[in-house]
């Protein structure tokens, strides 16, 4: 049987890759399945960011949660930049702010009353299997660690930082300077016998 | 011996940061280039970002991950289709305040608003002739007008609650407000003429029943020989009263026949007159009023109401025996009245 014609494949180049801006104006006009790319794009980093900036704390899932959703609700508030990483960062910044002021005892609450957040996970192996510089990050201050963690991690500039942050870009600086100098200093004294 | 740090070293965290740009970069790049200690502290930085970036974070895996993202998608739904917060409670409340608020502020410019007339009392507007000897005294709600000599053109705002009673003095007795707009005069130690122009007004002289005006209706004390030149005579000082057409104006009858018969034809006025007469504390006056307008209005269905009320002038006025033979005469006429039982307690 001799097919007359070929059905062509769709081609994976013509199904169009919508940009960031894109898929926030479709967030923004309360389209689901916006939040779902969004979601798909940026939850790996996001939840890395978050991890390591509460030393991979019990409350990261929700925490990544809860900054999605608080970016589902701004997205008519975006800036129309061209990755939505840094604002990303910045929206689990002012959580994480939050949570430092008890927000994350009223997160742990909420979500032990949804009954769906995932199965919790024993802590103790993975704080035992910490390595240095993990645990001298964990011994600077939140600020300083979480503006570390975006300049030298996440790759932002400091003007990036300077804007999610809401400080001076001199704050910045200085966030950046004194984080290394702590480090260093900790893990030199870890070093010692 | 170890050799002394390099004065630039600091420019190495300066480049990492970003604080170093343009031609300032370039020269501590090329720096760099021939400084060891530089190019130690430049790769000691490095080993630091990079032992940050190696640090292990718990993953998810595959199931984990749709899970979150089926949780998320489920959240922002029900944010989606959840019906938007109405007004809470506080929100609620606030149009009360608010509209108390605007009330205020227009009962403040009502109460502030210049008045379009020369305002005497609160709602009383008062023109006098050029010759007019009069004056005005406000107690509480009541507004005596007394008025000596020659004209007043008057007019009671009632919408008011304000405008209250208003009375005007005559040399011979006293003219009371019951309507809207009228014009009493005086000459010689009497009331010469009284026009209504509109509502009602009532008036009292000294030995004489009370007389209730309507509008369109003028009382004067004798015939006037030319009605019209008295009228005009009378209102040529008041320059933007409207009178009502001198056809109106009537003459009293020389007759000793009750004024009223000849002004005020109508019962309603008659009735209306006499309870004004008990009103303004006048209890023998006001029992004679109802006793005439039981004379001469029997049939008319205010016929009990004035009966009654000749009771209560007359217990008013303390005549003990007027107002029990009148009691009496209440009850035998009407037996089936409206107010029996009480009559029935004041009747011997």
């Amino acid at each position: 049987m001799i097919a007359r014609g070929v059905r062509s494949q769709p081609d994976a180049c013509a199904v169009p890759y919508p940009s960031d801006p894109e898929i926030m104006n479709r967030l923004a006009s309360g389209e689901l399945g916006a939040l779902g790319e969004l979601y798909d794009r940026y939850h790996e980093p996001l939840r890395r960011f978050i991890a390591r900036a509460t030393s991979d704390a019990e409350d990261v899932d929700d925490l990544v949660h809860a900054a999605f959703l608080a970016a589902a609700k701004s997205a008519s508030q975006y800036d129309g930049r061209a990755s939505c990483r840094p604002w990303l960062i910045g929206i689990a910044v002012q959580l994480l702010r939050r949570r430092r002021q008890g927000f994350g005892r009223l997160l742990a609450v909420l979500s032990a009353l949804s009954g769906s957040r995932s199965a919790s996970v024993d802590p103790r192996p993975r704080l035992e299997a910490r390595g240095e510089v993990e645990r001298a990050l964990g011994r600077i201050s939140e600020p300083k660690r979480v503006t570390f963690l975006m300049a030298k991690v996440e790759g932002l500039s400091c003007e990036e930082i300077a804007l999610a942050l809401g400080v001076p870009i001199g704050t910045v600086w200085t966030r950046l300077h004194a984080a290394r100098r702590e480090l260093r200093q900790a893990l030199e004294e870890g070093a010692e016998p | 011996m170890t050799p002394a740090p390099c004065p630039r070293l600091f420019e190495v965290e300066a480049a990492s940061d970003g604080r170093l740009t343009g031609l300032a970069l370039g020269n501590f790049q090329r720096h760099m280039t021939a400084c060891p200690a530089c190019r130690r502290e430049a790769q000691a930085l490095a080993a630091l970002d990079e032992a940050l970036r190696a640090i292990p974070t718990r993953q998810l895996d595959e199931l984990q991950t749709r899970r979150e993202k089926t949780r998320l998608l489920a959240a922002f739904d029900r944010e989606l289709v959840k019906p938007r917060p109405r007004w809470s409670a506080p929100w609620r409340l606030w149009p009360a305040p608010l509209a108390a608020l605007v009330a205020g502020l227009f009962l403040f410019w009502r109460l502030r608003a210049p008045q379009p007339l020369p305002v005497h009392a609160a709602s009383v507007v008062v023109r006098a002739g050029s010759a007019a000897l009069w004056s005005e005294q406000s107690e509480g709600p009541l507004d005596q007008i007394r008025l000596e000599r020659e004209s007043l053109w008057l007019h009671v705002d009632h919408s008011s609650q304000k405008a209250g009673r208003v009375v005007v003095l005559l040399p011979d007795g006293e003219l009371e407000d019951k309507g809207t707009t009228f014009t009493v005069s005086a000459e010689g130690g009497r009331t010469t003429r009284v026009a209504v122009q509109d509502g009602s007004v009532v008036l009292r002289l000294r030995g004489q029943l009370p007389v209730a005006l309507g509008p369109g209706e003028t009382w004067s004390p004798d015939p006037p020989p030319v009605a019209s030149a008295g009228a005009s005579a009378a209102l040529a000082p008041l320059p933007s009263v409207t009178l009502s057409p001198l056809t109106h104006i009537a003459s009293r009858p020389s007759s000793a026949e009750p004024v009223t018969s000849a002004l005020a034809p109508d019962p309603a006025l008659d009735f209306r007159a006499a309870l004004a007469t008990l009103d303004a504390g006048d209890n023998a006056g006001a029992a004679a009023a109802f006793e005439n307008f039981l004379l001469k209005h029997p049939r008319d269905p205010r016929a009990e109401d004035a009966a009654y009320l000749r009771i209560i002038a007359f217990r008013r006025s303390g005549a003990e025996g007027s107002m029990k033979q009148a009691a009496q005469e209440y009850l035998r006429r009407f037996p089936a009245g409206f107010r029996r039982a009480e009559v029935q307690a004041l009747a011997p």
